[in-house]
């Protein structure tokens, strides 16, 4: 590979029809970089990845992954590229060994080498005990983890990751992303596709927001959070003393919209001015019953970047589905950004 | 956890590399018929059933003038092994299709796996299984002494004729399933097999059929297919009626072949 980055695209478009799937993406993405690519259902977030794997053709613009154009040199970018794609795809009437093995031929990997790797990736993904069993009685964490490492069988120096946590529980999703940081820890370069805020916050280096076929904002998390300005504190006081309780905090920052009984601001200075605000309201004679300060979430990043909050992303939504089986539950619908 | 290893692939894909993925992806089709016993039980159970029928319903025919030898069952071998075979390689189609549909075939495609490969190890699992039925109704109808009075021979090109003509059907099957990538699309085209089966020479002589029926059944492919296996079934051994049999399920074959790659690179190309 070339000292290029392993992944660029410039002015990438994809119609399907009068559809503008995908709308001019320019894209780069350094070597050894997560890169979380955060949008709602229908963004052009899968019709992205599905072009830069060689699995669509770009009806105009260019891309090079791994070194390689993705067009004209798609073979050479499918040697180099690992794909777990949206909806884990795999085999139920075959046993995990028996995938990993497949997998292994279809990269030219010879009968040994690939056995071994297989051995490796199961003990790796935790499915050594489960890996003569039919595919068909995994668990839906267990189904992503195979995905996972069925993408990682021939070693890839880029990583694609289509939603790879959507309709896991919590736990699997936790040791679904340990496993992503550890690969990139390797040096594997990974772009992941997500509609869950706290897992562009959590993995990505980088991330970009599309909507719309667009990439509207792309950044640091931490520095596109800061770049939305100060942070929300929301106050509940005892009934009756909410306007006296407006009247001091409009002193330390500019009044946000709130729920009944709760009096929000963007506070000036963020956490080092609390004491301050905790002290005025004391000295006002207004009794806390309950205060909290929210740094900008990537939800506020978005909402900033789209005017609109991303709808099915929150980190507690996961808590609401189910990991028991195959169909494990894959849509929820919540704001992290509240009134 | 183990650390990740230095790269071990050989990404060279040449011959040797697609005939590996050819017999791997082979592997997988043939597993998959074998793990799933409502795939194997009807192309069994059918072919037998209508074999019965038969000889119950108009297995006297077989003294009539113009019968093609003197029994039922030897007569009707090659259409029953026919049937069998385009019923159990109709499956062709709709595993792909499945594949299409789960996300499977996209899997695949974003890995070096050869197109063709793709093509010929789903062909190749319904080969192996036809070859398998061929085998399985000839000894189902041996204990009633009806033997192919070609000798061994004739059972080696009952063989052959079994896996070119399972890829004649898959390969057609496959190509549809590639073209509409659904698995509803693939089985409802079931029925036509069907008509071609019974628009043939499969369970009654050309010969002794009506005129308009004989025009119709001596001018399906079907019907040239079974007659070569069947003059092997009927006479004596002879090079000349095996090139026969097996030049005209070879040639149906490669056009089948040419079709489902035909519709591969069709599906490919719209991408």
């Amino acid at each position: 590979m070339s000292n290029s980055p392993p992944i660029e695209a410039e002015g990438l478009v994809r119609t399907f029809g009068e559809v503008r799937a995908v709308d001019g993406v320019d894209l780069v993405v350094n070597a050894g970089e997560i890169y979380g690519f955060l949008g709602p259902n229908g963004a052009g977030k899968s019709t992205t990845v599905r072009m830069l794997t060689t699995l669509l053709k770009p009806t105009s613009g260019r891309a090079r992954v791994a070194g390689h154009d993705v067009v004209a040199e798609a073979a050479a970018v499918r040697r180099a590229i690992g794909v777990a794609l949206q909806d884990a795809a795999i085999d139920p009437i075959l046993t995990g060994r028996e995938l990993l093995s497949l997998q292994a031929v279809l990269h030219g990997i010879n009968r040994k080498q690939g056995k071994a790797r297989s051995e490796q990736l199961l003990e790796r993904v935790g499915l050594t005990a489960a890996a003569d069993r039919r595919v068909g009685t995994y668990s839906g964490g267990m189904r992503r983890r195979l995905d996972l490492a069925l993408s990682l069988i021939h070693e890839p120096s880029v990583l694609f990751l289509d939603e790879p946590t959507t309709g896991l529980d919590p736990t699997s999703r936790q040791s679904l992303w340990e496993e992503v940081r550890r690969l990139n820890a390797d040096g594997t370069t990974v772009l992941l596709t997500t509609q869950y805020l706290e897992e562009a916050d959590q993995l990505a280096h980088r991330i970009g927001i599309i909507d719309g076929g667009k990439l509207v904002q792309e950044g640091v998390p931490a520095t596109l959070k800061a770049a939305v300005g100060d942070p929300t504190l929301r106050v509940d006081v005892d009934a009756g003393h909410a306007e006296a309780a407006r009247a001091v905090l409009a002193a330390h920052g500019e009044e946000r919209p709130a729920r009944a009984g709760r009096v929000a601001i963007g506070l000036r200075g963020g956490a080092e001015s609390l004491p301050a605000v905790v002290r005025a309201l004391d000295e006002a004679g207004i009794r806390i019953q309950h205060m909290e300060l929210d740094a900008p979430s990537l939800d506020d990043v978005f909402a900033e970047a789209t005017g609109r909050r991303l709808e099915g992303a929150d980190a507690a939504a996961p808590d609401s589905e189910s990991d028991s089986g195959p169909a494990a539950a894959t849509d929820v619908d919540a704001h992290r950004g509240r009134p | 956890m183990t650390a990740v290893t230095p790269a071990v692939h050989d990404a060279r894909l040449g011959l040797r590399a697609t005939a590996g993925q050819a017999a791997a992806l082979a592997r997988r089709s043939i597993v998959r018929i074998m793990r799933q016993p409502q795939v194997i039980v009807p192309n069994l159970f059918f072919p037998t059933f209508f074999l019965v029928i038969n000889n119950a319903s108009v297995g006297k025919a077989a003294g009539l003038p113009g019968f093609p030898g003197d029994r039922y069952l030897p007569f009707a071998l090659a259409g029953t092994v026919l049937q069998a075979v385009m019923l159990s390689s109709t499956s062709a189609g709709s595993e792909v299709a499945l594949d299409i549909e789960s996300g499977f075939f996209e899997r695949m495609l974003a890995s070096p796996v050869s197109r063709l490969a793709i093509l010929l190890g789903q062909l190749a699992g319904v080969a192996v299984f036809g070859a398998l039925l061929a085998l399985f109704f000839a000894a189902v109808i041996a204990p009633f002494d009806a033997v192919m009075k070609a000798g061994i021979g004739g059972y080696v090109v009952l063989v052959i004729s079994a896996v070119f003509l399972a890829v004649t059907f898959g390969g057609f099957a496959l190509a549809l399933g590639i073209r509409t990538g659904s698995v509803e699309a693939t089985q409802g085209a079931f029925p036509l097999y069907f008509v071609a089966i019974f628009i043939s020479s499969a369970f009654f002589p050309v010969a002794l059929m009506t005129p308009w029926y004989r025009h119709l059944a001596g001018n399906n492919p079907v019907t040239f297919m079974i007659d070569g296996i069947r003059d092997l079934t009927l006479e004596p051994f002879s090079w000349a009626a095996a090139a026969n049999a097996i030049g005209v399920s070879f040639g149906a074959a490669l056009v089948a072949v040419l079709v489902a790659f035909a519709a591969l690179n069709a599906r490919l190309a719209q991408r």
